[in-house]
């Protein structure tokens, strides 16, 4: 038996055969899989013909065909629905554009229940913290020194004061999105995946938004900070070097609303966008296919609540950088190189 | 007619698709002929990966807005 074989094997032992891989040559799928598969079957055809679907808003008893209106009843609209609604008078939003309306939508709700699941677990986590960690610290030091060290090895030595804002806002966005994926939250009026509604996406962009703005005026003070957007000290070095700095700061400028647009959308487009390839796929097979979906759904949602956080923490550290000190720091070296000195300590790469 | 308008917008995603598949090639083989660095590549290779598929999530909004956006 080569090693290979015995590493499928390995694997296949270790996850009890699953439901929907092919029989190999001489195996068979176990009957307790077998009747898991019929029964799970048994209760889709059982509920079929239970409660027969009827389109969205109709009356019951209404016929809906098989595809088309079925992946209707599935589907999220963008727009969450109101739970509480302070200001009811107010005349119907318009069908286009950016709008206020004071209200609590199911998204919010959802995300007020997530943060105080994730923060309630924080605290009995970390309560009585002690020096030999006990389980429940040990999975929360494992977790936040995996986090401080990806951090701190993509944006550098410079990122670590801002790692507990990276492992925050990754904590936060990460259960945002898996709640979307347990089976009440998104079926019911009340919840639905926080992150699948663009609004709170733009919420979170914006408050990252303004951490690395704030912060960047904190470190660089505020002329240094609009220095590097508007680099009238390079005019020093002659008209046309001041022009082209100037034109180059003015494009780094729009950069900048840009970034919380893309960080927004990418979002909310990877969560909406699986919600809605879940709903199409549960519609259009029987129940076990889609579990396969939500392990893939389950990877890509904790990436995507990676890049956030981790894109937040490099547009920090690309704030608090500044111009002048690289240049300096170029300087000196060149300085080392002619006095023939060892440069005094190695700089990360950015 | 909004939803032909979707299907072309969704065409977008190719070119983010290719962008992927070579990013992830490459890493791959960086990952080869370096496996001490394989952390650094494939945190680096996650980002750009984002970078790249934020793009195709564009064109995705863009289909749905068209859709649902009367």
């Amino acid at each position: 038996m080569s090693s290979e074989q015995v590493a499928t094997d390995v694997v296949a032992g270790a996850s009890g055969d699953p439901p929907a891989a092919e029989p190999k040559a001489g195996r068979r799928i176990s009957p307790r899989w077998v009747s898991l598969i019929l029964a799970v079957v048994l209760v889709d055809v059982i509920a079929f013909i239970a409660f027969p679907q009827t389109p969205r808003g109709g009356a019951a008893g209404e016929a809906c065909s098989f595809p088309a209106c079925f992946i209707q009843n599935s589907l999220e609209f963008p727009a969450p629905r109101t739970v509480v609604d302070f200001d009811p008078s107010a005349e119907p939003p318009p069908p286009v554009g950016v709008y206020f309306h004071p209200s609590i939508s199911n998204t919010i709700l959802t995300m007020w229940l997530v943060m105080a699941i994730v923060l309630a677990g924080a605290i009995l986590m970390v309560r009585g913290a002690r020096l030999i960690p006990g389980r429940a610290q040990n999975v929360i030091e494992t977790v936040y020194e995996f986090l401080s060290d990806f951090g701190v090895g993509i944006a550098g030595p410079t990122a670590r004061p801002y790692i507990p804002i990276f492992a925050a806002a990754f904590l936060l966005i990460l259960f945002d999105n898996w709640i979307g994926l347990v089976p009440p939250v998104g079926k019911i009026d009340l919840l639905r995946a926080p992150s699948s509604d663009v609004n709170i996406t733009i919420g979170m962009a914006l408050v990252s938004f303004s951490i690395f703005h704030i912060e960047g005026i904190r470190t660089l003070g505020l002329g240094g900070y609009l220095g590097k957007f508007f680099p009238l000290y390079e005019f020093r070095n002659g008209i046309g070097a001041g022009i082209l700095a100037l034109f180059v700061g003015l494009i780094e400028l729009m950069l900048e609303f840009v970034k919380p647009v893309t960080l927004s959308m990418r979002l909310f487009g990877n969560i909406y966008g699986g919600e809605v390839a879940l709903g199409v796929i549960t519609t259009l097979t029987v129940s076990l296919i889609p579990v396969l979906l939500i392990s893939l759904e389950l990877m890509l949602n904790a990436i995507q609540a990676l890049i956030f956080s981790v894109l937040t923490l490099i547009f920090i550290v690309l704030a608090i950088e500044s111009h002048h000190e690289e240049e300096g720091h170029i300087a000196e070296e060149a300085i080392n190189l002619i006095e023939g000195k060892e440069p005094a300590g190695l700089q990360p790469a950015h | 007619m909004e939803h032909i308008g979707a299907g072309l917008a969704a065409l977008g995603v190719f070119g983010p698709g290719i962008g992927i598949g070579i990013l992830a090639g490459m890493s791959a083989q960086a990952i080869g002929r370096n496996p001490d660095a394989a952390g650094q590549i494939r945190g680096i290779a996650i980002i750009l990966a984002a970078f790249a598929e934020g793009l195709g999530v564009l064109a995705i909004v863009v289909g749905l807005l068209s859709i649902f956006i009367k």
